[in-house]
């Protein structure tokens, strides 16, 4: 059994890992799939909300990233590189998703007018929610909350909240700023504030 | 100049140090508020966590399993298709020649064909045999030594290929001509 590694442990490793798939060695590629693949697998899981969904865009991630790994220059790390991909495929997909209009509405545009960046909402009276509440039905409501995040919000807010990344790596990885970052992150923050605020009033 | 947004997010997750620290906690107008929404932010982050930090991927091995079948298909794939490509842009480089060639062929043959027919048709539709016997007669009526006052006339008919010659005021006819 494999053991997941953070990128921190990993990253010259990786690097070595890079060079040799760059030599046309593929099991140096298996190496870094069997290293990401559990946490690329959640993050896009957490991203689209279905289990199968999620195996088959890790895949195409995957393969995308044998694809192009000739092209990767090492002047980042492989796994900020290897996330860049798994964004790409997984907001990709749930803007077709949102598209053909299977997918969840995101409420970005209201949420901008509706939250006030300063404010700060009264805790419900309700006894011990999180307490009542099923962990299945806890996570049914957090993926709900997330569903009505732009694919944009959902990444920073994953990248930032579950991968503990840095705003100059999220930045990296979603193509963006790290203004644009900061300020996703803000907005996210106030909309899952808003709508899990009874389920972490209590921790 | 940092908006207000990512000064707040940068607080939340204490990024904020120094000056900038001290200037932005001077610009609230609650800090006791900020500080319980900072709490509020701290406690979101350990739910999601929580909760989402935990989905673990099943049957990892036959997942790389899955993509090891995948990356030697599309690797069949594309050896196949830059083959294919390669085979491809081979034959477009005689194929895009050929056709040109082909054309300024057929053209010119075509040129030749037509000139040559040209040239049998004009060559049926001149009327020289006619014309012939007309310039002997002309020829002898202008002499003034033989006939001095001799006029000739022409009839004829091209669809019955008969030509009559009226002759008035000759002294004898030309020698070449009577011997026909």
């Amino acid at each position: 059994m494999h053991t997941e590694a953070t990128p921190a442990q990993v990253d010259v490793s990786d690097l070595e890992l890079v060079r040799r798939c760059q030599a046309g060695q593929a099991e140096a590629f298996d190496e870094l799939v069997v290293r990401y693949r559990t946490r690329i697998f959640a993050m896009i899981y957490n991203m689209v909300h279905n289990e199968q969904d999620a195996w088959d865009l890790a895949q195409e991630s995957f393969v995308k990233a044998w694809k192009s790994i000739g092209r990767f220059r090492r002047h980042s790390s492989f796994y900020t590189w290897v996330y860049r991909i798994v964004m790409n495929v997984t907001i990709d997909w749930l803007r077709k998703k949102q598209i053909k209009g299977v997918g969840a509405e995101f409420d970005d545009a209201v949420q901008m007018k509706e939250i006030d960046p300063a404010s700060r909402t009264v805790p419900k009276a309700d006894p011990l929610p999180y307490e009542r509440m099923e962990h299945g039905e806890i996570r049914a409501r957090i993926d709900r909350a997330i569903k009505q995040l732009s694919p944009e919000h959902r990444a920073v807010i994953l990248m930032k909240e579950i991968e503990d990344m840095q705003y100059h790596e999220i930045a990296e990885t979603l193509g963006c700023s790290i203004g644009t970052v900061m300020s996703r992150l803000f907005y996210a923050r106030k909309k899952l504030q808003n709508s899990l605020r009874d389920l972490y009033e209590n921790i | 100049m940092k908006t207000f947004e990512e000064k707040w997010t940068a607080w939340l997750d204490d990024q904020l140090s120094g000056r900038e620290l001290a200037d932005f906690e001077a610009s609230l107008p609650d800090k006791a508020a900020a500080q319980a929404e900072k709490r509020e932010a701290q406690k979101l982050r350990v739910l999601l966590k929580q909760e989402l930090g935990t989905q673990a991927l099943a049957n990892e091995e036959f997942f790389s399993h899955q993509l090891r079948e995948r990356i030697a298909r599309e690797r069949a794939t594309d050896d196949a298709s830059r083959w294919s490509w390669r085979r491809g842009r081979e034959r477009s480089a005689t194929s895009t020649w050929w056709p040109v060639r082909r054309l300024a062929w057929s053209g010119a043959v075509s040129l030749a064909i037509f000139v040559i027919c040209a040239v049998f048709i004009l060559r049926d539709k001149n009327p020289a045999e006619q014309s012939q016997y007309l310039t002997q007669i002309l020829n002898a009526r202008v002499d003034p030594v033989i006939s001095p006052n001799a006029t000739i006339s022409i009839f004829e008919t091209r669809e019955d290929k008969v030509t009559v010659l009226w002759v008035e005021g000759l002294q004898s006819l030309p020698a070449d001509y009577a011997a026909k």
